[in-house]
């Protein structure tokens, strides 16, 4: 049968219709990802801006499979936003044995192995590239039951463009990407991740062609897009990560107890290499044999380690109870809704982050939000650099040589015991720029600036200086 | 009281984490148990957390059948076939109510547990095993039911299925066997039904190796070989195609034959290397190597009495002259700017390399060290741990020259530049890795010399050195020159290295000495470890004298035979330990052994043999000759009806052709005590003017000095 019949009219062409965004967000909440305020955010803007909105997500178990499930992210998205969760799951992460079929049991990696080649047979992306026909179809009886003016697709997972396209071929429904950290860079490395003329390539370069838009998270990442695909330069726009007000504890009253010790803290996934644990690590050990006042202090590790069966099972759980000894203990994820408190009871963060200049990250928002005292450890040549320029209390960025950290730990130590109010709202005052709202309002009222010209109202601000971002 | 048992295949990474599990597990009131794959003795756990037990079988105690379900289990299969014989384990897991596997390799022993007690939650990792235990409901009757129903059902079901493929393969294995196929009707069948169309590749190549293996096993190559051509006639990929010709030879080469479709396969390799070489340079690389690991087996060249490869170089090498990608190895990229002359003002810095073996070296590296006009740096590349890996692989070579730029190629200009920077003469011996390296980047206004002993003609590394880079070639006898400009025809050209014969660096003044009058009947061989060495013949022409004179002994001095490196090597030692078995005890051969002091275990010699099949010179011969012992030479096979060989490099009186020629020399020669003297005494000195280290010297010289 051809494919390509008579095509269902898009909701624009009913006037006075609310328009209706699709929004392809692997990673909504109740996903307890980093990745969830993002979409939280763009989901609640454009309901905020008279949209009708559908996330399409996948179902609840695969999260508790990956890094589990946080309700609370779900409380404050709208109530109109429309989630559709697909019976999709990530089958290499099973844990249950009964669920194994012998050939499974018998070769565990193997039977990972395979189901990764057949994986990216479908489309060019492990673990995720399975998923490409589902996504398909749900796009698409999402688009028939109510026809759709916008597709807005949240990568990664990179086969979301699959399904993107599909949309586009079928109905010819304008989309954009939310790209974040970009598919053929590799930010980490800093290199290309894949050729132009590879399939990923020829996938990546054949959606952007046709992309409305395409967002990504920082300059550097914008500029090698805007390099790779000349004629796209003017549709890629920066939308920073951000942070959210109801994490951020209070400045006010804040006192540090220099004869009890401080409590430094680190919230994230900790998923830079055990080497790199073990620098900062290094770092805090000497921190404390050299200053009395750390030596009395405590380092808490929040967030998620290891995944499937690996979950709180590795190299880095080992290193985190040899630290026990030093003061440094492990206390698993921290609930959204719980953000505010754990931050409220540290003294001053550890930035631990992996990659250089292409990576930002969304927790540097937060981290200098708090008005805390931050060591950083991370690359020097780093975005998140970039964004903590000017706060009063960083401690710079060293590198992740133990003697230097341990000189940084040193210095927020003496921060975090003088930082006045004032001290604690001037870096909140910094990083306000960087407020989701802040950040993704002008974002999504541009989008849909973009689609529905007439429906926009006053014309948006260029995204870039919309954006929060802090060059011009 | 929750029972748990958690599997162990080996002892584990994070024991920290499992005694933190362990310590959650008891705090929820739970019973733990580990069953190790290990000695349980290893892992330190409190025995108030956990009882830890062992479950490996002894060897002692594994009965005939065990070990033939081990040897066709899989490999994480054969943990369940311990784990399922141990009283304790069994009756842990029946009674358990969460079955943990705590690594990979255990998940297999805790699914076929799980089979057997339904009840049981299953788990893979520690985390979730704690999450299931916090969650634990207890099944509804109807679904523990349905559960036991199935495991039970698929208990027998799988157990049917490993007999009935079991039962499959075994008369698969017995029909496509080596009886069928030496049976002219059974081979006639299989040849037609491997050729049968819409059979899938890969069912065909196997098919059609195992096929191939049976009849070479029988004894009927070309049968092997008809089975073989029939399959690949209808195998469509060039890859498959290739690999399956490929197997075959090996199959062949593993069992100490030449294979009957070398060519094939080595064309196969190549023919796919040239269809990848623009699109896939790295792949291409890969086929180029597998027919370059084909033509360069020892079992052709080193282990046999003959070589392809000496007997017609252009016809053996002939896919690899026409292919593209064979070509491009060793295509000339040349040099910007040629060799400096020596410099005036300071003293010539000569940079002596090698790797690994550097026994021809010493009187070299001696003389120059002692010379005030050149200062002189060794580097065995092989010294540096960190970088030798990169010096000792070829395919990784051929794949930056295939694919160009590669951080392996950026690996080696940083390793070798300082070297080349600093040294006005680079000398490389033995042609390979270390020639290919030093040649793989433009060498600058370096000279470069490479000397070719001889193995390294039936190599591969020779055809990766770039010849447009290095300036002068060194053989150390004129055969092996003729042998390697027929190899690389790139030695030959307007544009190819200078060609020097220089014979080998010996002092030989430090070998006469005295011999007693007995060592007249004792013939001497130096180096026997090899079958190039071939001491068969020697034991030979022993058995000749003897049969004659039973005062006549052989001496073999050297370490014992090396049988380990290939089949037909096996085979000739086994052969040569019956021959030994035989003459040692009667005092007609003796085994002197490996020594530091080969003058006096020569002073013991009145013979010298060469023996061998082919040498580049021998210098065990020469020294012996030194030494006053009588040299016979066996006219070297390989190169015997060339132009130069063992008749050209030595007096023509000295060389024979068979045991019972030089059994006549032998008889004639020491027919009496003062002939015997006086035909040793005249070799010695032939020796000693020709060829020690005070005479040879000034070749070296002119080569390295001259301007």
């Amino acid at each position: 049968m051809n494919k390509r019949l008579v095509p269902l009219p898009r909701s624009r062409d009913h006037a006075g219709a609310r328009p209706h965004v699709i929004y392809l967000a692997i990673g909504f909440p109740p996903a307890a990802k980093s990745c969830a305020y993002r979409m939280r955010e763009t989901a609640n803007q454009f309901c905020e801006q008279g949209w009708d909105v559908t996330v399409i997500t996948i179902c609840q178990e695969a999260w508790e499979r990956e890094y589990g499930l946080d309700h609370t992210l779900s409380e404050r998205v709208d109530p109109r936003v429309k989630v559709v969760e697909l019976p999709l799951i990530r089958e290499d992460l099973e844990t249950d044995i009964r669920a194994f079929s012998e050939e499974r049991s018998l070769d565990p990696p193997g039977w990972i192995s395979a189901l990764r080649k057949r994986e990216q047979k479908v489309f060019p992306e492990p673990v995720f590239g399975g998923w490409r026909y589902e996504l398909e179809k749900a796009v698409l009886r999402v688009h028939r039951e109510h026809p759709a003016d916008l597709l807005l697709t949240s990568c990664a997972p990179y086969v979301n463009l699959a399904a993107t396209w599909k949309l586009w071929e079928e109905y010819q429904v304008p989309y954009a990407v939310d790209f974040r950290d970009g598919w053929s860079l590799d930010v980490i490395g800093g290199g290309e991740a894949f050729t132009r003329d590879s399939v990923s390539g020829r996938w990546e370069s054949k959606v952007l062609d046709h992309a409305t838009a395409v967002w990504c998270v920082n300059d550097p990442i914008a500029d090698f897009y805007r390099q790779r695909y000349p004629q796209l330069a003017d549709r890629v726009q920066v939308v920073r990560n951000g942070y959210d007000e109801d994490s951020l504890p209070a400045i006010a009253g804040r006192a540090a107890d220099p004869s009890a010790g401080l409590t430094f803290g680190y919230l994230g996934s900790v998923n830079f290499t055990p080497a790199f644990l073990e620098a900062v690590l290094d770092g805090w050990r000497i921190a404390r044999r050299d200053d009395p006042l750390l030596a009395r202090s405590r380092f808490e590790v929040r967030g998620h380690i290891g995944a499937g069966a690996a979950r709180e099972a590795n190299r880095h759980m080992d290193l985190l109870k040899e630290a026990a000894a030093d003061g440094v203990s492990f206390g698993g994820p921290v609930p959204k809704a719980e953000l505010a408190a754990t931050y409220g009871s540290w003294d001053a963060l550890v930035l631990m982050l992996v990659g250089g200049r292409f990576v930002t990250s969304g927790k540097v928002y937060e981290f200098m939000a708090t008005g805390l005292p931050v060591v950083s450890a991370h690359d020097v040549d780093h975005d998140a650099s970039n964004v903590l320029a000017g706060h009063p209390l960083w401690t710079g960025a060293v590198g992740l040589d133990p003697h230097r950290l341990a000189n940084s730990f040193a210095e927020a130590a003496r921060m975090a015991v003088k930082a006045t109010d004032a001290d604690r709202a001037a870096a909140r005052e910094l990083a306000r720029r960087f407020a989701r709202p802040a950040v993704l309002a002008p974002a999504v009222r541009h989008l849909a600036e973009l689609v529905r010209p007439a429906a926009a109202g006053a014309s948006a601000p260029t995204a870039t200086a919309s954006t929060g971002d802090p060059r011009p | 009281m929750t029972n748990v048992l958690i599997v162990a295949s080996t002892l584990p990474k994070q024991p920290a984490v499992l005694i933190e599990a362990l310590e959650r597990f008891r705090s929820r009131g739970a019973t733990v148990a580990v069953a190790c794959f290990f000695d349980a003795a290893e892992l330190e756990v409190d025995p108030a957390l956990a009882e830890l037990r062992g479950f490996v079988v002894p060897a002692a105690e594994r009965d005939a059948r065990f070990r033939a379900a081990l040897g066709r289990a899989p490999a994480n299969r054969k943990i369940w076939l311990h784990a399922r014989r141990n009283p304790w384990v069994r009756r842990r897991y029946r009674q358990a109510d969460l079955l943990v596997a705590l690594d990979v390799r255990a998940v297999h022993t805790v699914w076929e547990m799980a089979q057997r007690n339904t009840r049981a939650g299953a788990h893979y990792g520690l985390v979730p095993a704690q999450k299931a235990l916090d969650a634990r409901r207890a099944l509804p009757p109807t679904r523990r039911l349905e559960r036991q129903v199935a495991a039970t059902a698929g208990i027998g079901a799988r157990g049917a299925r490993r007999l009935a493929v079991q039962t499959a393969k075994t008369t698969l294995k017995k029909a496509t066997g080596q009886t069928v196929m030496g049976n002219p009707a059974g081979a006639w069948l299989w040849t037609r039904a491997v050729s049968a169309p819409r059979i899938p590749d890969r069912y065909r190549s196997k098919l059609a190796l195992r096929l191939h293996a049976s009849a070479v096993r029988a004894g009927q190559p070309a049968v092997a070989a008809r089975a073989s051509a029939a399959a690949v006639r209808r195998i469509g990929s060039p890859k498959t195609r290739a690999q399956m010709l490929t197997k075959a030879a090996q199959a062949e080469l593993a069992l100490g034959r030449v294979p009957t479709g070398l060519h094939d396969a080595i064309r196969a390799q190549l023919e796919l290397a040239d269809s990848l070489l623009t699109k896939n340079p790295k792949q291409a690389s890969f086929a180029v190597s597998n027919a370059w690991s084909l033509a360069s087996n020892r079992v052709l060249h080193f282990d046999r009495l003959t070589s392809p490869m000496s007997a017609d170089p252009g016809a053996f090498l002939a896919p690899f002259r026409a292919s593209v990608a064979a070509r491009k190895l060793s295509a000339p990229r040349g040099r910007v700017a040629p060799a400096a002359t020596p410099p005036s003002g300071r003293p010539l810095r000569l940079l002596v390399t090698t790797l690994i073996n550097h026994n021809f070296l010493q009187e070299i590296l001696q003389r120059y060290e002692s010379m005030p006009n050149v200062e002189v740096r060794f580097l065995d590349l092989y010294d540096d741990p960190v970088r030798r890996p990169l010096a000792l692989s070829g395919s990784t070579v051929m794949e930056h020259l295939l694919t160009g730029e590669t951080s392996y190629g950026a690996k080696i200009e940083e390793w070798l530049r300082p070297h080349l920077d600093w040294a006005d003469t680079v000398f490389v011996d033995w042609c390979q890795a270390t020639a290919a390296l030093f040649t793989l980047h433009d060498p600058g206004t370096t000279r470069i010399i490479v000397r070719l002993h001889s193995f390294e003609a039936f190599n591969f590394w020779p055809h990766l050195v770039d010849y447009s880079r290095v300036d002068d070639m060194v053989f150390v006898s004129e055969h092996l020159r003729d042998l390697s400009t027929a190899v690389l025809p790139q030695l030959t050209g307007p544009d190819a290295p200078r060609l020097w014969v220089i014979d080998n660096a010996m002092d030989l003044q430090r070998y006469p000495r005295p011999k007693p009058a007995e060592a007249r009947f004792n013939l001497g061989l130096v180096g026997v470890s090899s079958v190039a060495k071939d001491p068969r013949w020697a034991i030979e022409v022993v058995r000749k004298l003897r049969e004659r004179d039973d005062r006549y002994t052989l001496t073999l001095i050297g370490s014992n035979f090396n049988n380990r490196t290939s089949l037909p090597a096996k085979k000739y030692g086994k052969q040569l330990a019956k021959d030994l078995a035989e003459l040692e005890p009667i005092g007609a051969v003796r085994r002197y052994g490996q020594t530091d002091d080969v003058p006096a275990a020569l002073s013991e010699v009145g013979v010298i043999l060469s023996t061998s099949v082919r040498e580049s010179f021998h210098c065990g011969l020469v020294e012996g000759a030194a030494s006053g012992a009588v040299p016979v030479v066996r006219d070297w096979p390989f190169f015997a009806d060339k132009p130069h060989g063992a008749r050209t490099l030595f007096p023509a009186d000295w060389v024979v052709a068979t045991p019972e020629e030089a059994a006549e020399r032998i008889l004639a020669a020491t027919a009496t005590e003062e002939q015997w003297r006086q035909t040793g005494q005249s070799a010695s000195d032939h020796v000693l003017k020709t060829w020690d280290w005070t005479v040879t010297q000034s070749g070296f010289d002119r080569l390295l000095l001259d301007d």
